[in-house]
C-alpha cells in the first residue's frame, strides 16, 4: 500500500476549496448563499472530515513506524535563489493533525447548535473552515518560512473570529488587539527568521540547527548573535501561545463566539506556539541560555495566568487565564528540554480545554435564555449557580475537565504536568517551586469556577444583580434591547441539544484516558515521537523518583480542591472578605490583572497616537511648508501660486507642458 | 549588457513584424478622439462610458493576447521593439519596445485604467471631456512604460499630467483647485529635473542619441554620473513619491474622486519607480551602486514616516494615501537592495501595490457614494449594512498589511530577503535597516485595522443613512484587483515569471559595476 503520506497536501486544500467555493459565494450571491445553512454546514463539515480520515491514517501509519516524508517544490525563485514550499509528515506532524481535526471536527458539530441562531452561520461555517485549513498548513509546514506564512494566515482567522460578531465594541477592540499583540511577535520571528537565513542560508529545521552549529564552531557567527536571533524567533511563539508579556491579546479575545474560544484559543491555534518551539529543538539544544530564558518566561506565565484566574467573575475569563497558565506549563517544558512533554501537555490540555471551553459555551448558550443576548450577563458566575441540575451532561463533563486539568490520576491531566513538574524539578529546581505552587491554584480556581457555576442555587434571576452588572459594565440597563432579544426569557435554563452535548461527551473520553497513553513507565507517547529517548526513559525509570513528586502534586491539588469546597461549595470559609481586608493590595493587584493592561495603554497605544500625531504636525507644518517654500522660491515669487489657484488653473497645465515642449526644442536644437 | 539590441536595419522599420505596441499606446487615444463626436450635452454618462469601456476593454485584451503570443518572460532584452524617426531635427525617436521592467506594468496600467472607467458609472458633468481624458491618460501611462526614447518618454511622462491635473480640478472635491495646483507644481518642477538629467546623458557621450538602450550602453563615471542621477532621483522621487517630496500626495487623494485616485495609486506612483529601475539603475549602475544605501535609508524613512502620517490622518483617502508612501517606501529599499531579490521584489511591489491601493480607493469610492463622507470620526458601524464593501475593505486592508496568501506578502519579503542577503552591506546596516523596515510592518495593521474598526465595526451611526450594498458592477471591478492579488499570493510565479530575467540581467550588470567599482578602490589604496 502506498503511503497516506503522499495525501498530506489534500488535508489543507480540502478545507480551503470548501472556504473559497463558500466564500466566492457569499460575496457573490450572499442571500442565497446565507439560506443554505444546513447544505453549507455538511459540505464543509465532510471536507474537515476527510481530512480527519486522511490525518488519522497517516498518524496510523506513523505509529506503525513509517518514515518521515518531505516533499517541496520551488514557489518563487529569482536569480539563484529559490523559495520552497511543501509539506512535511513526521510523528509530531502527525500527532498535531490528528488532534487539530479531531477537535476542529467537533467543534463543527457543536457550533450547529451554538450558531443556530446566529444570522451569519454560514459565513462562521466558512471562516472555521479557512482557519482549520491554516491551521493544518502551518502544522504541515516543511520550513520556517512557510510556517510563517500559516502563522500569520491563523492569526487572520483569529482576528475574524474575535471580530466576529462586529457590531459588538468589545469584538471590534478585542480582534484588534489580537492581530497587533500577535504583530509584534511576527516582527521578532520575522527578524529571527531572516536572520537565521543570513546565517545559515536556509530555512529547514535541521539545516539551520546543523549549520548554525558549524557557523559557531569554526567563528562565522558570533555565539551572542546566535542568541539573539534565537530569541527573536521565541518572540513569535510568546505572542501567538499568549506568554507573558504578549499574552495580553488571549483574554480580550473571548469576545469571540464560544466555539472559536475553544478550537482557537485554546487547543489548537495558541498551542502554535509551543509546537514551533518543538520543531524548533534541533536549534534551541545548542544554546543553554536561550533555554533558560524560554523556562523562566514560561514559568512567570504559568504563574501569572493562574493567580488572575483566582478572581475572575466571568467563566470564559476564567478559562483563558486558566488557558494562559497551562500554555506557560508547556513552554516551562519546552525551556528545560523536554519537547516530549510539552508536546505530551499540549495534547491532553486540548481535549480538556476544549471540552471545558464548550461547556462552559453551553453554560452561556443556556444562560442567555434566562438573561438574554448580553455577555456581560451570560458569562458572569454571580447570576449563575445550581446549573447541574438543569444540564447534568454539561456540569458532569466540565467537572470532569476539573479534575483533569487539576492533575487527579488517573485523568490526563495528572500524567502530563506531572511529567513536566518532574523535569523542572531536575532542571531548574527554583521554577519547579513556583509550578508546583501554581499547581495548587490551577485546582483551587477550576473548583471555584465549577463551585460557583454549577452548584449551589441559580441566581439568575437576581434582578439587583443583572442591574449592578450591567452599571459595571458602563451599559445602564439599556442593552436589554438588542435586536436579537426577544423580550420573553426563561426563568431557568436548559440542557442544550445534542449537536452540542456530543462533542462534549466524545471529548471526556480522551480527557480521562488519554494521559494513560504517557504514563512515564511505559510512554507511547514518547516511543512515537523519539523512541530511543522513550525507551532510555523507561529504563531509567524508578518509582522511588516517581512517586514523592507525584504524591506531593496531587498533595497540592487536593488541597486546592479542599479549599475551593470549603469556600464555594460548604461556605465556611469567606475568602472574598478574608483576602480583599486583609490584602486589598494584593487583591486589586490580581483584579486589575497585574496592572498590564493598564500599561500596555498608557505606554504603547497613547504613545503610538501621540507621536504619529506629532509626525502628522510636523509634515503639514515643516515639510510641506519648507517644499512649498522652494517650490516658490524656484517659481521667482509667491504671486505665482496665488494666481495659479485663484486663475484659470486649467489652462496653466496646458502652458507647464507648453512650456516643457518649448525648453526640449530649445535644448534639442543646441544638441 | 543585453545582447540583443534592438538596432537592426531590418527591424529599424515597421517592416519586420506588425507593431503591437504602437497600437496598445495608441488605441485609446484614438477612442478619445471619437469623444467630441459623441451626442449628448455632457450630462448624461452612457454614451462616453461606452466607447471607453470598450475601448480600454479591447486594449486589456490586445495586451494580454500580444503578450502570451510574441513576449517571451525568458530573455532579458527588449522585445517587440519598433523604432522609426519622428522628428530627426530633435533626434526624435518613435521607439517602443518591452522587457520585464515594462511589460508587467503595461498590464496592471490597463487593468487599473479600465477598472477606473468602470467605477466612473455615475460621473454626470462634462462626460465627454471626462471619459476622453481618461484614455488619454491610459494612452499616456502606456507610453511611459514603452517609450525606448528619452524625449519620447519624457513627452509621455508630461502628456500624462494633463489629464490627471484636469481630473482634479475639474471632478474633484472641495479644495480641489489647491490639490490640482499643488500636484502640477510639484510634478512639473520635477520633469525640469529629469529633462535636464536625461538631456545631459544624451549629450554627455561621444555621440547624440535619445535612444535608452545606447544610453545604457554607456558609462558615466565620477561626479557627472552621481549629478545626473540625483536629478533623476529628484525628479521621479516625486512621483513615487519619496520623503519630503511626498505632500503633494494625500492632497490630491484627498480631493480626487476614486476612480482618479485608483489611476493616482495604482498607475501613477509606479512611474516613479519604474523609472528609477530603467533610469537610475539601468542607465547609471555606477552611481547606482555607490548611492544604494541612500535609497534604503529613503525608503525607511518612508516606510515608517508614512505610517505614523497616516495613522493620525482623520481622512480615508489620506490614510490610505500615506500608506502608499509607506509601502512605495519598500519599492526603494528592494531597489536600494541592488541585488536580484531586492529588484525583483521592487518590482512585485509595484505590481502589488498598484492592484491593492487601487483597490482600497475603489471600495472607498463605494460607501463614499453612499454615506458621502470619508472622516473616520464621523463614521462607524457600516459593516451591519455593507457586509459586502466590509469583506472587500477587509481584505485589501489585509492584502495590504502584506497578509501571506496575497501578493504584497511575497513582495515584502522578497526585499527582506534581497537586504538580508545582500553581502556588499556591512552587517551593521543590514541589522539596522531590517529592524526599522520590519517596524513598519507593526505599523501597518495599527492604522489599517484600527481604520476598519472605526469605520466598519462598532453598532451602527444612526445619522449615516445607506442604502444598497455593492451591486454586480462593483463586485466584479473589485473582484478583477482582489483575484489578482490572490493569485499572485498563492502562486507568485505568475508575476515574477514575467520579469525575472530582466532584473536578474539587471542585478547581474550591477554586480559587475559594483566588482569594477571595488577593484578602482583597491587600486587607489
Amino acid at each position: 500500500m502506498s503511503s497516506a503520506a503522499e495525501l498530506a497536501w489534500l488535508i489543507p486544500v480540502l478545507p480551503l476549496a470548501g472556504a473559497a467555493l463558500v466564500g466566492l459565494g457569499l460575496i457573490s450571491f450572499n442571500r442565497t448563499i446565507n439560506r443554505l445553512r444546513k447544505p453549507v454546514a455538511l459540505l464543509l463539515i465532510s471536507l474537515v472530515g476527510a481530512s480527519a480520515v486522511i490525518s488519522f491514517v497517516i498518524l496510523g501509519q506513523q505509529l506503525a513506524g513509517a518514515p518521515a516524508t518531505e516533499v517541496l517544490f520551488n514557489w518563487a525563485s529569482t536569480g539563484d535563489f529559490n523559495l520552497q514550499m511543501g509539506y512535511r509528515v513526521d510523528a509530531l506532524g502527525a500527532v498535531m493533525l490528528a488532534l487539530v481535526t479531531t477537535i476542529a471536527l467537533l467543534v463543527m458539530v457543536y457550533s450547529d447548535g451554538y450558531m443556530a441562531h446566529d444570522k451569519s452561520y454560514v459565513r462562521f461555517f466558512t471562516y472555521l473552515a479557512l482557519f482549520s485549513s491554516s491551521m493544518l498548513g502551518l502544522v504541515l509546514s516543511p520550513n520556517l518560512l512557510e510556517i510563517y506564512v500559516f502563522w500569520e494566515l491563523v492569526g487572520m482567522c483569529s482576528y475574524l473570529l474575535v471580530g466576529f460578531w462586529y457590531d459588538r465594541e468589545g469584538a471590534a477592540n478585542a480582534a484588534q488587539k489580537a492581530f497587533i499583540v500577535n504583530r509584534v511577535g511576527d516582527f521578532g520571528l520575522l527578524l529571527g527568521i531572516l536572520g537565521l537565513f543570513w546565517a545559515t542560508g536556509s530555512f529547514g529545521f535541521e539545516e539551520i540547527g546543523a549549520r548554525l552549529g558549524e557557523g559557531l564552531a569554526s567563528g562565522t557567527i558570533t555565539h551572542a548573535a546566535a542568541v539573539i536571533l534565537c530569541l527573536l524567533v521565541f518572540m513569535g511563539p510568546m505572542a501567538k501561545s499568549a506568554q507573558f508579556p504578549l499574552h495580553v491579546w488571549l483574554p480580550d479575545a473571548m469576545e469571540g463566539p464560544t466555539p472559536i474560544s475553544a478550537l482557537i484559543h485554546a487547543a489548537t491555534m495558541v498551542a502554535a506556539g509551543v509546537f514551533l518551539v518543538a520543531r524548533l529543538q534541533p536549534i534551541y539544544l545548542q544554546f543553554p541560555d536561550v533555554q533558560t530564558v524560554i523556562a523562566v518566561v514560561g514559568t512567570i506565565t504559568c504563574f501569572l495566568g493562574a493567580t488572575i484566574a483566582l478572581t475572575q467573575q466571568d467563566l470564559k475569563k476564567g478559562l483563558a487565564y486558566s488557558t494562559v497558565s497551562q500554555l506557560g506549563y508547556m513552554v516551562l517544558a519546552m525551556g528545560c528540554g523536554a519537547p516530549i512533554a510539552g508536546m505530551f501537555h499540549l495534547v491532553t490540555h486540548a481535549f480538556f480545554k476544549a471540552m471545558l471551553f464548550l461547556g462552559s459555551g453551553s453554560v452561556i448558550h443556556a444562560m442567555e435564555e434566562v438573561v438574554g443576548h448580553e455577555p456581560v450577563l451570560a458569562q458572569d458566575m454571580r447570576l449563575m449557580g445550581g446549573l447541574r441540575k438543569h444540564m447534568p451532561i454539561t456540569a458532569i463533563t466540565f467537572l470532569i475537565g476539573c479534575v483533569a486539568i487539576s492533575g487527579i490520576p488517573p485523568l490526563a491531566g495528572f500524567w502530563s504536568k506531572d511529567e513536566i513538574l518532574g523535569v523542572a524539578f531536575a532542571s531548574f529546581p527554583l521554577l519547579w517551586v513556583v509550578g508546583f505552587l501554581t499547581a495548587g491554584m490551577t485546582a483551587f480556581y477550576m473548583f471555584r469556577l465549577y463551585f460557583l457555576t454549577f452548584e449551589g442555587t441559580f441566581r439568575g434571576n437576581d434582578y439587583a444583580m443583572r442591574q449592578q452588572l450591567l452599571a459595571a459594565a458602563g451599559k445602564g440597563g439599556v442593552s436589554m434591547e438588542g435586536d436579537e432579544d426577544h423580550g420573553h426569557h426563561a426563568s431557568h435554563p436548559h440542557e442544550s441539544g445534542w449537536q452540542m452535548a456530543s462533542p462534549l461527551v466524545v471529548l471526556a473520553v480522551p480527557s480521562v484516558l488519554i494521559g494513560l497513553l504517557g504514563t512515564p513507565w511505559n510512554s507511547r507517547f514518547a516511543a512515537l515521537l523519539d523512541p530511543r529517548e522513550a525507551a532510555e526513559a523507561a529504563e531509567h525509570f524508578s518509582w522511588g523518583e516517581f512517586l514523592p513528586l507525584a504524591g506531593a502534586s496531587v498533595a497540592i491539588s487536593l488541597t486546592g480542591i479542599t479549599v475551593a469546597v470549603l469556600a464555594y461549595a460548604l461556605h465556611r470559609l469567606d475568602l472574598a472578605t478574608l483576602v480583599a481586608a486583609r490584602f486589598p493590595a494584593v487583591n486589586a493587584f490580581l483584579a486589575h490583572k497585574w496592572y498590564l493592561d493598564d500599561l500596555n495603554e498608557r505606554l504603547f497605544v497613547r504613545g503610538t497616537r501621540k507621536l504619529a500625531r506629532q509626525v502628522l504636525e510636523v509634515d503639514a507644518k515643516v515639510v510641506d511648508g519648507v517644499v512649498n517654500l522652494t517650490g516658490l522660491l524656484t517659481l521667482g515669487s509667491g504671486e505665482g501660486l496665488k494666481y495659479f489657484e485663484t486663475g484659470r488653473a486649467q489652462f496653466y497645465a496646458l502652458i507647464v507642458f507648453g512650456g516643457v515642449i518649448a525648453l526640449v526644442v530649445l535644448f534639442s536644437a543646441f544638441g | 549588457m543585453d545582447a540583443n539590441l534592438p538596432l537592426s536595419a531590418a527591424s529599424s522599420l515597421f517592416g519586420s513584424s506588425f507593431p503591437w505596441l504602437s497600437l496598445i499606446a495608441l488605441l485609446p487615444a484614438g477612442g478619445a478622439l471619437l469623444m467630441p463626436f459623441l451626442p449628448g450635452d455632457g450630462t448624461d454618462p452612457r454614451g462616453p462610458r461606452t466607447v471607453a469601456l470598450v475601448v480600454l476593454l479591447a486594449d486589456l485584451l490586445l495586451m494580454l493576447w500580444v503578450f502570451s503570443q510574441e513576449y517571451d518572460g525568458g530573455t532579458s532584452g527588449l522585445q517587440l521593439v519598433e523604432r522609426l524617426p519622428w522628428v530627426p531635427l530633435l533626434g526624435l525617436e518613435w521607439s517602443l519596445g518591452a522587457d520585464g521592467l515594462s511589460t508587467p506594468l503595461v498590464v496592471l496600467s490597463g487593468l487599473v485604467t479600465l477598472l477606473a472607467v468602470a467605477a466612473s458609472w455615475n460621473i454626470n458633468r462634462k462626460t465627454q471631456l471626462y471619459f476622453g481624458l481618461l484614455l488619454l491618460q491610459a494612452s499616456a501611462q502606456s507610453l511611459v512604460f514603452l517609450s525606448q526614447d528619452f524625449l519620447l518618454f519624457f513627452l509621455a511622462w508630461e502628456l500624462e499630467l494633463v489629464p490627471v491635473y484636469l481630473l482634479i480640478a475639474i471632478w474633484g472635491g472641495q479644495a480641489r483647485q489647491y490639490a490640482a495646483t499643488k500636484f502640477i507644481l510639484y510634478t512639473a518642477t520635477a520633469s525640469l529635473l529629469i529633462l535636464i538629467s536625461g538631456l545631459a546623458l544624451a549629450l554627455g557621450g561621444d555621440t547624440f542619441t535619445l535612444n535608452l538602450q545606447e544610453l545604457s550602453q554607456r558609462s558615466y563615471a565620477g561626479s557627472f554620473g552621481i549629478l545626473c542621477y540625483l536629478g533623476f532621483l529628484v525628479g521621479f522621487g516625486v512621483k513615487l513619491p519619496i520623503f519630503p517630496l511626498h505632500t503633494w500626495l494625500p492632497d490630491a487623494h484627498g480631493e480626487a474622486n476614486a476612480p482618479v485616485s485608483m489611476l493616482l495609486a495604482g498607475v501613477l506612483l509606479k512611474m516613479g519607480g519604474y523609472a528609477l529601475l530603467r533610469f537610475n539603475v539601468q542607465m547609471l549602475p555606477d552611481a547606482h551602486v555607490v548611492l544604494a544605501p541612500a535609497l534604503i535609508v529613503l525608503g525607511i524613512v518612508n516606510i515608517i514616516y508614512g505610517a505614523l502620517n497616516a495613522f493620525a490622518q482623520d481622512n480615508v483617502k489620506r490614510r490610505i494615501a500615506c500608506s502608499s508612501v509607506s509601502h512605495m517606501g519598500f519599492v526603494l529599499l528592494g531597489i536600494g537592495a541592488v541585488d536580484s531579490l531586492g529588484l525583483s521584489g521592487a518590482m512585485l511591489q509595484m505590481i502589488s501595490h498598484g492592484l491593492i491601493a487601487a483597490a482600497m480607493f475603489f471600495v472607498t469610492g463605494v460607501f463614499y457614494e453612499r454615506t458621502k463622507t470619508l472622516s473616520i470620526p464621523n463614521m462607524g458601524g457600516l459593516a451591519k449594512v455593507l457586509p459586502i464593501t466590509f469583506a472587500f475593505f477587509l481584505t485589501s486592508s489585509l492584502a495590504s498589511l502584506a497578509l501571506p496568501g496575497m501578493s504584497g506578502f511575497i513582495s515584502e519579503i522578497t526585499i527582506f530577503l534581497g537586504v538580508t542577503s545582500n553581502a556588499g552591506f556591512t552587517t551593521g546596516f543590514r541589522v539596522i535597516t531590517v529592524l526599522l523596515a520590519a517596524i513598519g510592518l507593526v505599523l501597518t495593521p495599527i492604522y489599517l485595522l484600527s481604520m476598519c474598526r472605526r469605520v466598519f465595526f462598532g453598532p451602527r451611526i444612526p445619522a449615516l443613512a445607506v442604502v444598497g450594498d455593492m451591486n454586480p458592477r462593483e463586485l466584479v471591478i473589485g473582484l478583477s484587483l482582489l483575484v489578482p492579488t490572490l493569485v499572485i499570493g498563492f502562486w507568485p510565479r505568475v508575476a515574477i515569471d514575467i520579469y525575472e530575467a530582466s532584473t536578474t540581467a539587471l542585478a547581474g550588470d550591477l554586480a559587475s559595476h559594483a566588482q569594477i567599482a571595488l577593484g578602482r578602490i583597491s587600486a587607489l589604496g
